[in-house]
């Protein structure tokens, strides 16, 4: 059931029943998140999302007329949402100014990276808005990494999983008192997910290859490696990450990739206009006019699928990065 | 260079009285203007409010958000650039004087990149934590850039352009480690951090950040003064510097330790600033001449002007993000650069 008339539905056996399905928040609130203790005294009015993932649960829970500005898109937002969208300020696509956040007097900032609001953020420390009495909250996807050597967003000790992400969508919206409303919305994203799971038989040599981005084709190119959502998704998809490197965004030459030998390329489309091959169609034209690199069978036989590149961020947009994945993936011919 | 003798005539003093006055207020001139502006709309009344309070001179009440805008943000911004500008300043005054040529300055001889590759070890390979360790990690890389400068020039001693050339494969070194370990560890998003912390930005700056530079700056500049006739000194080379009965080795090794100080602490805490070292200087000699008893105070305030209004300018180059810092002050710094190679040009 898509989520819409999921969400009709919810309102309107709300409408019929009269009391709500689900308790309604009791403020002040106090919530753990990601270490930290914060308390809601009251339901946010003017609430300031850092980050294309807060931004977009806001707006699936309902709560355009209470978001006072939004910042950092690496995408464009989901075609459901872009009316309600249309109807919040953006401050800049990338990296904001904590002055340019703070002039829009928010009254609570949720995050979806610690480099937007962190302790070595260059935009802006929780601490920043706590002294002025604002409540923070950052995406638990964002600081369920490890510490370890190698990345400032450190590793995953296990494969990323929805899970987190439904205990963001059910904070955020106990903090804004709306928790049916993130129950449903939980609801038809893990129908979608178990669909998904069924849909596809568990294979042993189905190995799947996301490639994100590349500053030009000579350069190593940025590929989703460790227990990230791509891992996730391929994981989801009956398959396994070709990438086996710990780190959440390693880099490869192409004679390493070649080397892994995927099954499926997955050629992210990254919506920034930053580098040429963040488009999926100038990857697919790299991948089949490369003299050698076109040599490899997952190029040979056709077997690129595209996907949005903010699925392969610990959002929303994983499980429907996962569903068009397995749209295209159900057309290719996966006989050796 | 030529030393002109200092002298204690009335005339000099009063000129000297009234450069510092000047300087005083256009430095404060500088950071007013950079606590009034910027992406948040604030009356000037508020701003002076918000800043007497914080000085404890008034009480008034204020919206906290705009109270904490231009207190905890614009001004604690200004001045860190302030005191960064001073810092690199007298780095450059420092090692111009003990290298004797007019190019050298801390990203010139490779020690910026070096604090830059210790910094970038302490962010992603996690050597320890905190901004202590980060400014250790820098410090340590400073010193190391140093070392090598110095192994591969023989200790500064075999000419001013073995130095120099020295200090560009020192440069080169570091910056490949630096890229190295970003882009083995690295990701997208990681990567695009570093690289702009590389070119500086004074965007996490806070009080904290203030108190400890505070501290860093003003040690140096104190020794600097006090070394100031060594500084002197050096200028006719190494051997007349001894024959006036300098000490040479051990004040050298204490005057790059300084200039190791304070780079690595600008480094770690701004990332690396190119060609303020390089060009504040000159202006300085140019206005207040070369002896270094005037000349280390005058570049600490001429960097400060001149990193203040550098900052004014990138936050005001494109609103609401922001430009890194090191990109305003190579746009002013590499013509200045181009003027002092063409003038430092041998006389046939």
């Amino acid at each position: 059931m898509p989520l819409k008339s999921t969400l009709a539905l919810g309102t309107t056996v709300l409408a019929l029943f009269g009391t709500p399905l689900y308790a309604d928040t009791t403020y002040p609130l106090t919530i753990e998140n990601c270490g930290q203790t914060v308390t809601f005294e009251q339901a946010p009015q003017n609430a300031m999302a850092l980050g294309q993932n807060s931004a977009e649960i806001m707006l699936m829970l309902g709560l355009e007329d209470r978001m006072v500005a939004t910042a950092f898109w690496p995408n464009e937002v989901l075609p459901e949402l872009a009316e309600a969208n249309a109807q919040v300020e953006l401050l800049t696509v990338e990296f904001p100014t904590l002055e340019s956040v703070l002039s829009k007097q928010p009254d609570f900032v949720a995050a979806m990276l610690v480099t937007l609001l962190g302790p070595d953020s260059k935009v802006a420390k929780r601490e920043d808005f706590h002294a002025l009495d604002i409540p923070t909250y950052l995406s638990p996807s964002a600081c369920s990494v490890t510490e370890v050597s190698g990345d400032i967003y450190g590793a995953r000790a296990d494969l990323w999983s929805m899970d987190q992400l439904y205990k963001e969508i059910e904070d955020l919206s106990r903090i804004f008192d709306v928790a049916n409303r993130g129950e449903a919305v939980i609801e038809d994203l893990k129908a979608r997910e178990a669909a998904l799971r069924d849909r596809f038989e568990d294979r042993e040599d189905l190995t799947f290859l996301v490639w994100f981005s590349s500053p030009s084709p000579q350069d190593d190119a940025y590929l989703a490696g460790g227990n990230g959502p791509s891992s996730y998704i391929a994981d989801l998809l009956g398959g396994s990450n070709a990438i086996k490197a710990e780190s959440e965004w390693p880099t490869l030459g192409w004679e390493g990739i070649m080397a892994s030998d995927p099954t499926v390329i997955v050629a992210a489309q990254v919506d920034r206009e930053r580098w040429t091959l963040d488009t999926a169609e100038n990857k697919i034209a790299f991948l089949q006019s490369d003299p050698i690199v076109s040599q490899m069978e997952a190029v040979s036989k056709g077997r690129i699928v595209v996907m949005p590149g903010a699925a392969t961020n610990a959002s929303i947009q994983t499980i429907y990065g996962a569903e068009e994945v397995a749209e295209q993936l159900e057309a290719l011919d996966l006989s050796e | 260079m030529t030393a002109s003798v200092p002298n204690g005539s009335d005339g000099s003093m009063v000129r000297l009285a009234l450069l510092s006055l000047v300087s005083a207020v256009v430095l404060a001139c500088a950071i007013a203007v950079a606590t009034a502006i910027g992406d948040y709309t604030i009356g000037l009344g508020t701003v002076f409010l918000a800043i007497t309070n914080g000085l404890g001179l008034t009480s008034a009440t204020l919206p906290p958000i705009e109270e904490s805008v231009v207190w905890d943000l614009r001004l604690s911004r200004a001045l860190v650039a302030a005191l960064a500008g001073a810092g690199l300043a007298l780095c450059g005054a420092i090692l111009q004087a003990l290298l004797r040529n007019p190019l050298a300055e801390p990203f010139v001889l490779g020690v910026s990149a070096g604090a830059s590759t210790g910094a970038v070890c302490v962010i992603i390979l996690g050597v320890g934590a905190g901004s202590l360790s980060l400014s250790v990690g820098a410090f340590v890389g400073a010193f190391s850039a140093f070392g090598l400068v110095a192994l591969l020039s023989n200790g500064a001693t075999s000419g001013p352009n073995h130095t120099i050339l020295a200090g560009v494969a020192a440069s080169q070194l570091f910056n490949a480690l630096t890229s190295y370990i970003v882009t083995t560890s690295g990701n997208a998003e990681q990567a695009r951090n570093v690289m702009f912390w590389l070119l500086g930005s004074f965007g996490g700056v806070r009080w904290p950040d203030f108190q400890l530079l505070l501290v860093v700056v003003c040690l140096c500049l104190v020794i600097c003064i006090l070394m100031a006739r060594s500084l002197d000194a050096f200028t006719f080379g190494d051997e007349d510097a001894a024959a006036l009965g300098v000490p040479v080795a051990r004040i050298r090794l204490l005057l790059f330790a300084v200039t190791a100080l304070m780079t690595a602490t600008i480094v770690s805490m701004v990332g690396a600033i190119g060609f303020v070292g390089l060009v504040v200087p000159h202006a300085a000699r140019y206005l207040v001449g070369p002896m270094h008893l005037r000349l280390m105070p005058a570049c600490a305030v001429v960097g400060a002007v001149f990193m203040v209004i550098a900052d004014i300018v990138s936050r005001v180059i494109a609103t609401q993000q922001t430009v890194p810092i090191g990109v305003v002050t190579a746009l002013v710094g590499v013509p200045f650069f181009a003027i002092i190679l063409y003038r430092a040009r041998p006389q046939a």
